[in-house]
């Protein structure tokens, strides 16, 4: 049985008229441990479908089974990392990462533990004193990681989490992605628009059509790890990746990037 | 940005110190009109030698104090509720607004029927005069919090109660703050305002006996005293925290 299961979703946006960025019907089951990228144009509903399995948004039909139980609302046993982080500003990186561990009534000592493994997983241990205000963006997203990884969800999803990061630095992430991912053998389910990232990161790329999104095609990727971003041996899955969005985005025409 | 123009401000309040002094010795404003800063200086020394300023100042920050802390308790769980809870806004939320029209001093009348001449009376319309604008900009600084940080509060677990207390509170607080001193402001004009009709002790109660003994000096100095605490508890209290909020928060 699949560890997590979408079946037939559909939502759209807007009123009776005009309606928007419509998910028609989104089949997907993923395995326990794979690491699923979810390619597609931008506006094209992949966040939604996201946001949708995280339990932030409800569909308008359709289900998201999550071992064997509808999934109804959020949960700690699936967690997001939001595009912009999304850290508490008031709270200090290791208020940060605890956070969730408070919320879910963690006892403070333990709660002091877990951040410090995590932050040190994502080699932040000296900075977990300082504000968010006082990180790079590079290491805020990593804050969020920690955050997310803290709550040792099941399942982990991860909304462009490395669009707003400068080329260096989202390359770093890529790599140690990978590496967390080894070691903890979450589920991710990750969601972008950067094809490179799609074919380093994912055991499998799946590829959303625009308007209605549908999932178009997917590829399975064996390749051995760690991958690189500009990895050669990528540049083949990256065309074909490519060839399969490219008429999606022009279907979008002047709407957006 | 307030070091560098320290120098120009006090040269700016010397100067006008220097041209009122100048203004009542030369005898163009009658001393009965307009006391020169001299005699006002003069008579706040004596008011604070005789203990009737300390006791005024005291009096009236007390009920400020009070009245505001009531007022920010009350229009911090209104705003948060007409915020949150849409059936609140459509109904408390339209009454929030008409309430906030009305004037402190307007409060008086019913102060005095149901308290009578006291310190509940002052603080009832001190608190009310200001609890409503309070109560309509915590409702805007909580409409206007960054989605994402309920959004990722959510999705760890966190509702009803603990949400509004570790995400929706302190995500506010940055714009709370104007709203704070909106509502200090309105205090501050509703506690002097009702002392002074009230005629029962501080500051508005000095602004008055100076009135009926025809003390114009006694009117300014009191006057002066009045505009000194508002710039001091301006500059000393709110600047300073939204200061360090605005960093910490990391708007500037």
């Amino acid at each position: 049985m699949a560890k997590l299961e979408a079946r037939n979703i559909k939502k759209s946006f807007g009123d009776d008229d005009y309606s928007l960025y419509t998910l028609d019907g989104i089949d997907l089951a993923v395995d326990a441990g794979e690491f699923v990228c979810i390619v597609g144009p931008s506006g094209c509903g992949k966040s939604t479908f996201l946001r949708i399995v995280a339990g932030l948004d409800v569909p308008d039909s359709g289900e998201i089974i999550l071992d064997g139980q509808k999934v109804t609302g959020t949960g700690p046993e699936k967690i997001m990392v939001f595009q912009e982080g999304a850290l508490f500003p008031w709270l200090s990186v290791s208020d940060n990462v605890s956070f969730g561990l408070k919320i879910n009534g963690v006892p403070p000592e333990d709660r002091q533990q877990i951040s410090t493994r995590y932050l040190e997983m994502m080699q932040l241990g000296q900075f977990a004193r300082y504000y968010p205000h006082q990180l790079s963006t590079g290491m805020k997203q990593r804050v969020a990681i920690a955050r997310a990884l803290a709550m040792d969800p099941d399942v982990l999803l991860m909304d462009e989490p490395f669009a707003a990061l400068d080329t260096q630095t989202r390359y770093t992430l890529i790599g140690e992605m990978q590496e967390i991912w080894q070691r903890t053998k979450k589920t991710i389910i990750f969601v972008t628009h950067n094809v490179a990232e799609s074919a380093a990161l994912g055991s499998r790329v799946v590829v959303f059509g625009n308007r209605p999104a549908r999932i178009k095609t997917e590829f399975r990727i064996d390749k051995p790890r760690p991958r690189h971003a500009e990895d050669g041996s990528l540049a083949d899955i990256q065309s074909k990746i490519l060839a399969e969005l490219r008429p999606e985005v022009k279907k979008q025409g002047d709407l957006d990037d | 940005m307030i070091k560098r123009s320290l120098p120009i401000r006090i040269a700016f309040y010397a100067a006008l110190v220097i041209g009122w002094q100048a203004a009542a010795s030369s005898g163009i404003v009658a001393s009965e009109l307009l006391p020169g800063p001299y005699e006002v200086a003069q008579d706040i020394a004596y008011g604070i030698g005789d203990g009737s300023l300390p006791i005024g100042v005291a009096t009236t920050l007390w009920r400020l104090i009070v009245g505001l802390a009531i007022a920010i308790g009350v229009g911090v769980t209104l705003g948060v509720l007409m915020a949150r809870v849409e059936i609140i806004n459509q109904t408390l939320g339209s009454l929030v607004l008409g309430l906030q029209s009305i004037p402190s001093i307007a409060w008086v009348p019913i102060a005095l029927i149901w308290f009578g001449v006291s310190d509940a009376g002052i603080i009832f319309v001190t608190a009310v005069g200001a609890m409503f604008a309070v109560s309509i900009s915590i409702y805007t600084s909580v409409r206007n919090i960054n989605p994402h940080y309920v959004e990722a509060a959510r999705n760890m677990g966190a509702r009803g109660t603990q949400l509004i207390i570790s995400v929706l509170l302190p995500a506010a607080f940055p714009h709370m703050i104007s709203g704070f001193k909106q509502g200090w402001a309105f205090a501050w004009r509703g506690v002097v305002g009702a002392e002074m009709i009230f005629s029962f002790l501080g500051l508005g109660f000095l602004l008055n006996v100076g009135r009926h003994t025809v003390d114009i000096s006694q009117v300014v100095a009191v006057l002066v005293i009045i505009m000194a605490m508002g710039m001091a508890l301006d500059l000393a209290l709110f600047r300073r925290i939204e200061d360090h909020a605005m960093k910490r928060w990391g708007i500037i």
